[in-house]
């Protein structure tokens, strides 16, 4: 596969990561005649120039919550007292277009 | 050349610049600061043939743009003419993705030479690189190198003597041409001098104007005049950006790499599960037959601790025998009885289903699916007003509604947020799924399943409902952004960590809902408590004054009471009916136990006697539908920070777990 114009085909990525349907990696290769790690790649570099946004929900700034009826189920919030430290494990990587 | 060689090394991240760096100079390094900055510096030196060369090991970093210092010292360095050579790094195992460094690289003059380092790693993954063909297209030195294999380090010699006998540059010429298909560039890189920032190729100057670079824009500030910077500034507001300069640098790489890169043919193919978790059609099916059948399988790991706590049960007779017998104070050994033992009972069959529960959707979460089945409900979210990662709240709320309150905090949109939350609300939290199932086992058997189903199936209803009575005033009509997941890999689970995390969560939850079922539950017995006989209490009086009114959303006055509390803690409606259904009728429960009758010491077959299916469903309903708990309310302000959207939200929370409390009543009268 020979890009000639490399700029039209990030045009073409970004249009799908902004018509508001949720795709897998694996979707936008298959839908832009790709590899997955080429999508990869690029949304590395659209991730660094800040175009979209890694959504993280790492615990951090919750303050007490002691009380919280939380208990069964998938647990795992971001706040110490509802969850184990680990929080989400293994849920993947989502972006979001910023 | 007289006074040695220096030689930078460049690369991103975990290239191998330090682990070369290192076999090169071995112990003749040290250790400084770049001036100024506190970005380290690292150089040393090493003698090849007799001849002495300097080695600089650069700071990792992306690329040569201007997101960080690193970045801007290290292109800075370079530009200077301080080394004499760059030797590039890149990741063989992921060219496509590590060449990006070269790309920005190109349009520096300093003579440079690339190193595919990790070669073994590539050849592991049976890649096969042809290095030869790739040097002729950039024209420069191009050679497989692996940093840890100290043998190998002939060729990186080679190549490092050879640039600089012929101080090679990298060919740009395809490059260019890609760049030249970008709206703006050419006026750009016309408006722009040779050489008027040194060391930098107009080419490259452009290209970060581009990008809209700010250290390079303030240099040409600096160095054009007025007139000819504005221009540039001017032929900036058309052009397109860094997206489009990325896009032409990874074309030109693949480029370079076509045909001399075989990856050996990687198809996508989905795996099976993910077909049909990913399909525009099933994926929903899919995830909620997961979840159903998640819960389903959680009742199996619970049996062990419902029979702890109907063992608990058991004893209660004997050991208000006992007490009695000893000569205990009556209002002791009821306490002892009714209170205490009853109410641990109910704990242990509660900490049954939260260790199934908590085992089962930990699994889930382990293997990967639970990353599913929130990539299948963002589209749904959407749909709702909502921004895909709005999910994960609501997945927490299953655990708890307060981590779902305070996890809303990642959506930006406030008006979203408010929503979020207001969902949240409606995802029966972890205390109410210990309920449930235990409630409904008494009263439905097998049947608990289906009420399990219908609790779900009124949660999605509620939920789209809610969203469209809240969402209107909320959410505008804005963008929806699109959500991009990269979906973990399907893997085994490691149990000893996962027995772990589930035995943690049970023993907090433990020690927590302990101390709620006890102190509701004690408080709710003393209240009913009347020494003088059968219809004494406060709460007795009060309950039957308004049982006319509770009979309405088909709850007897005991359950009512139960509803309250639940809004205090869903634990704590356990604690009210232990104690109300025991506190009612403990005169004739405990002249029973005297007489050695045990029919009133279970309580199970107290609540059949007194409640009536449909009655129990309605407080099912009512319970689970009810505001989350006191500490959700407070999350909801905190995070809201709107008094009026919280009691919005408890009123209407109140309102609909009433109307959904007599619904279900009336439907319950209809079936049985
Ligand atoms: N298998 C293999 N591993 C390598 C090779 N070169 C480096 N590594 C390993 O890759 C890791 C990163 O190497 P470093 O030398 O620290 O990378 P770096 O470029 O200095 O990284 P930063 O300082 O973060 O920019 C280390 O664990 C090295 O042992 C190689 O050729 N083959
Ligand atoms: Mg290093």
């Amino acid at each position: 596969m020979i890009e000639k114009e490399g700029e039209q085909f990030m045009d073409k990525l970004l249009k799908l990561l902004s018509d508001g349907r949720a795709r897998t990696i694996e979707m936008l290769a298959a839908e832009l005649d790709t590899s997955a790690s080429d999508v990869a790649r690029k949304l590395e570099y659209l991730e660094i120039i800040g175009v979209i946004r890694r959504v993280s929900f790492q615990n951090g700034n919750c303050k007490g919550c002691t009380g919280c009826s939380g208990k069964g189920k998938k647990d795992a919030a971001p706040c110490k007292g509802c969850i184990p430290d680990e929080g989400f494990k293994n849920m993947g990587v989502m972006w979001e277009v910023v | 050349m007289s006074t040695g060689v220096t030689v930078a090394l460049l690369g991103q991240p975990n290239s191998g610049k330090s682990t070369l760096f290192n076999a090169l100079t071995g112990l003749r390094q040290h250790v400084g600061n770049w001036p100024g900055k506190t970005v380290e510096k690292k150089e040393g030196s090493f003698v090849h043939k007799g001849k002495e060369y300097r080695v600089a090991d650069l700071p990792g970093s992306y690329s040569l743009s201007a997101n960080s210092d690193e970045e801007v010292i290290t292109r800075d360095y370079i530009a200077s003419g301080e080394a004499d050579v760059v030797c590039i790094l890149a990741d063989s195992s992921q060219l496509q993705r590590s060449l990006f460094m070269l790309a920005d690289y190109a349009g520096i003059d300093v003579p440079c030479f690339l190193l595919l380092n990790m070669s073994d790693v590539a050849a592991e993954q049976g890649k096969k690189i042809d290095a030869k063909a790739i040097g002729e297209k950039l024209g420069i030195p191009v050679i497989p190198f692996s940093a840890t294999d100290k043998k190998s380090y002939d060729v990186f010699y080679d190549a490092l003597e050879a640039v600089i006998k012929d101080k090679g540059l990298l060919n740009v010429d395809k490059l260019t041409q890609q760049y030249e298909s970008i709206i703006g560039y050419r006026e750009i890189y016309d408006l722009i001098p040779e050489n008027v920032i040194p060391g930098y190729s107009a080419m490259w100057i452009a290209v970060k104007a581009l990008e809209n670079d700010k250290v390079v824009m303030a240099k040409l500030r600096a160095a054009l005049d007025d007139n000819a910077y504005s221009q540039i500034e001017e032929a900036k507001k058309n052009a397109q950006g860094a997206v489009a300069t990325g896009g032409c640098k990874f074309a030109w790489i693949d480029d370079v790499l076509e045909k001399a890169v075989d990856a050996g043919d990687k198809k996508i193919s989905l795996s099976f599960l993910d077909k049909i978790y990913t399909s525009r059609i099933w994926g929903k099916p899919a995830v909620i037959l997961t979840v159903l059948l998640g819960l389903i399988a959680s009742f199996i790991p619970a049996i062990p601790l419902m029979i702890v706590g109907s063992l608990i049960l058991a004893v209660k007779a004997p050991v208000m025998g006992v007490l009695t017998s000893i000569g205990c104070p009556e209002i002791l050994t009821l306490i002892i009885g009714d209170v205490v033992i009853q109410s641990f009972s109910y704990i242990f069959k509660m900490l049954g289903f939260v260790f199934g529960v908590t085992l089962v959707f930990g699994l889930l979460e382990e293997v990967g699916v639970m990353a599913r089945i929130s990539y299948v409900f963002d589209n749904t979210m959407g749909k709702l007003g909502l921004q895909g990662k709005s999910v994960m709240p609501f997945l927490v709320s299953f655990g708890c509604t307060m981590g779902g309150a305070a996890g809303a905090r990642v959506i930006d949109n406030w008006g979203q947020k408010v929503l979020t939350i207001a969902l949240a609300w409606a995802v029966p939290c972890g205390a109410a799924w210990a309920t449930i199932p235990m409630l409904s086992t008494i009263f439905f058997g097998p049947g608990a399943v289906l009420v399990i189903v219908a609790v779900l199936l009124t949660m999605l209803l509620h939920m789209w409902i809610t969203a469209k009575i809240f969402g209107a005033k909320l959410v505008k009509k804005e963008d929806r952004y699109g959500m991009i997941m990269e979906l973990p890999p399907y893997h085994k689970p490691k149990w000893g960590a996962l027995f772990r995390y589930v035995f943690g969560r049970t023993k907090e939850t433990f020690i927590r809902v302990t101390k709620v079922i006890l102190l509701v539950c004690g408080v709710f017995w003393l209240l009913s408590y009347s020494p003088s006989g059968d219809n004494g209490g406060i709460l007795y009086t009060i309950g039957v004054a308004i049982e006319p009114v509770t009979k309405i959303f088909g709850m007897p006055w005991q359950l009512f009471l139960s509803y309250v509390a639940s809004a205090v803690g869903k634990e704590g409606a356990i604690g009210v009916i232990s104690a109300l259904y025991n506190g009612n009728s403990y005169s004739s429960g405990f002249m029973d136990a005297m007489n050695g009758a045990a029919r009133a010491e279970n309580l199970n077959e107290l609540l059949l006697a007194n409640v009536t299916k449909p009655e129990a469903l309605a407080f099912i309903f009512a319970m689970t539908f009810n505001m989350p708990c006191v500490v959700a309310l407070a999350a909801t302000y905190q995070e809201t920070h709107s008094a009026k959207w919280t009691s919005i939200i408890v009123t209407y929370y109140t309102a609909v777990s009433l109307i959904l409390a007599f619904l279900a009543y009336h439907i319950g009268l209809l079936i049985w």
